[in-house]
């Protein structure tokens, strides 16, 4: 659209800048096939419209900066906690290993995407993951159901997949994260979803400019049996005496339990982190967009001022002229 | 041989260094780590972890959990830990204190 107006303003000042003696220009016939907003016989565009856009950009390029030094603060203060839970799933992945690859019959993919917008692009890659998954295990005899967290990936699975979406929570981040809230959230998606394994999709926070969309798989006690006796990292469990309660199977429907709500912990964390990143970068790049508009805006309200200024002086000079002779 | 703790809670790392020997309480009993012990998955319940380096023994409050013990590296996860020199005995007391006349209460409005 501003090219678009700039087109226009470029086109307003051919006839002045041709070599056409000036009251041709006047009544040019080329003026009325100008597409400009104004009445015709006016010459040039009013340097109050070009001051109007200027004004606007200006205020965009301050909302965008300030959005960002708030999206850097909010950044460092969940970037330490994402940190110190990282140590939290590190010792279930080493326990049981992480199985993206499991084939089992009911799966329940846990998106998690922000509330608010303007934060790039990193909701739509979750959400494009996690219809990823969903063509993955769809098959005869298998199903897939979505849990939602965040309005963003809701606002867009609720399009096309309505039906498969079991549970949607909002409103995060109105309170402070923190690990209660969040083993409660786990319980109630525990009790209201049957699964056989759950796969978390998230933005993994690796720096300032890169998120990673990552995949966290939980499998549930009954899986990891059978998973267990087939061999492989799983098989090293059977190594372990289990010992704490009156079966092996009640352990490990608590340990499930547990990693389940400190995956989702540190997923959400990390999650938050990438958002704010994001729009860290999102609202960068648009200060400085504001930033180049501006500059191309002043080249032309410059020369609409001296244009105007221009034919002011040939007016007077050449009616002067007139009188003298 | 040393056996290489680590306890982890959702919000930080509690304690990550090398130990003689603990002992941890899971629900059937508490059970004493010395180094070379077989491979372990166990749950712990609230209670009490005491770690020993080099005849000291140090205490640490754990608000239950999961224990694992590898190839001598201990793995504790828990909802939330205390090292017993952090925990401040007047501030403990007044806060049972609360607690239980908080309790009390609750049980006049049930009744009522």
């Amino acid at each position: 659209m501003a090219m678009a107006a700039l087109r226009r303003e470029g086109r307003r000042f051919a006839p002045l800048i041709s070599p056409r003696p000036i009251t041709a220009v006047r009544s040019s016939p080329i003026v009325p096939t100008h597409e400009y907003e104004g009445p015709i016989g006016v010459r040039h565009i009013s340097t109050q419209v070009v001051r109007n856009r200027m004004k606007s950009v200006k205020n965009i390029q301050k909302i965008t900066k300030a959005m960002k030094m708030v999206a850097a603060s909010k950044l460092r203060a969940v970037q330490t906690k994402a940190e110190n839970s990282r140590g939290l799933w590190q010792p279930f992945t080493a326990l049981l290993g992480d199985l993206p690859s499991v084939d089992v019959k009911k799966n329940v993919v846990v998106t998690i995407s922000s509330d608010k917008g303007l934060c790039g692009g990193i909701n739509s890659t979750s959400v494009k993951i996690s219809k990823g998954i969903y063509k993955l295990n769809s098959g005869p005899e298998k199903e897939t159901k979505y849990v939602i967290l965040g309005e963003k990936a809701k606002a867009q699975l609720i399009r096309d997949s309505k039906k498969d979406i079991e549970l949607i929570i909002t409103e995060l981040q109105k309170n402070p994260l923190s690990y209660t809230q969040v083993s409660v959230l786990a319980d109630e998606i525990l009790k209201n979803v049957e699964y056989d394994a759950l796969r978390i999709v998230f933005n993994k926070f690796h720096s300032v400019v890169s998120f990673v969309p990552t995949v966290s798989t939980v499998l549930s006690p009954e899986i990891v049996e059978r998973e267990s006796e087939s061999g492989g990292k799983l098989g090293e469990l059977d190594s372990y005496e289990v010992e704490g309660g009156e079966t092996k199977g009640e352990i490990l429907q608590n340990l499930a339990e547990f990693q389940f709500s400190c995956v989702m912990f540190n997923a959400v964390l990390e999650n938050a982190c990438s958002e704010q990143g994001a729009r860290m970068s999102a609202m960068d790049s648009s200060s400085r967009n504001a930033g180049d508009m501006l500059d191309r805006l002043t080249l032309t309200y410059n020369r609409t001022r001296q244009a105007s200024i221009t034919t002011e002086l040939i007016e007077i000079i050449s009616g002067a002229s007139a009188l003298e002779g | 041989m040393t056996l290489n703790l680590c306890v982890f809670t959702p919000n930080r790392i509690v304690w990550d260094s090398e130990v003689k020997e603990i002992i941890l309480s899971t629900n059937s009993g508490q059970i004493g780590v010395l180094p070379n012990h077989a491979p372990i998955a166990t749950a712990v319940d609230i209670g009490i972890l005491r770690i020993r380096l080099n005849d000291q023994w140090l205490t640490m409050a754990l608000m239950g959990g999961f224990a694992r013990i590898g190839n001598n590296e201990i793995t504790i996860l828990v909802n939330d830990a205390e090292k017993g020199s952090d925990i401040d005995p007047q501030e403990a007391q007044q806060a049972l204190e609360i607690d239980e006349m908080h309790n009390l209460a609750c049980l006049f409005v049930n009744v009522k």
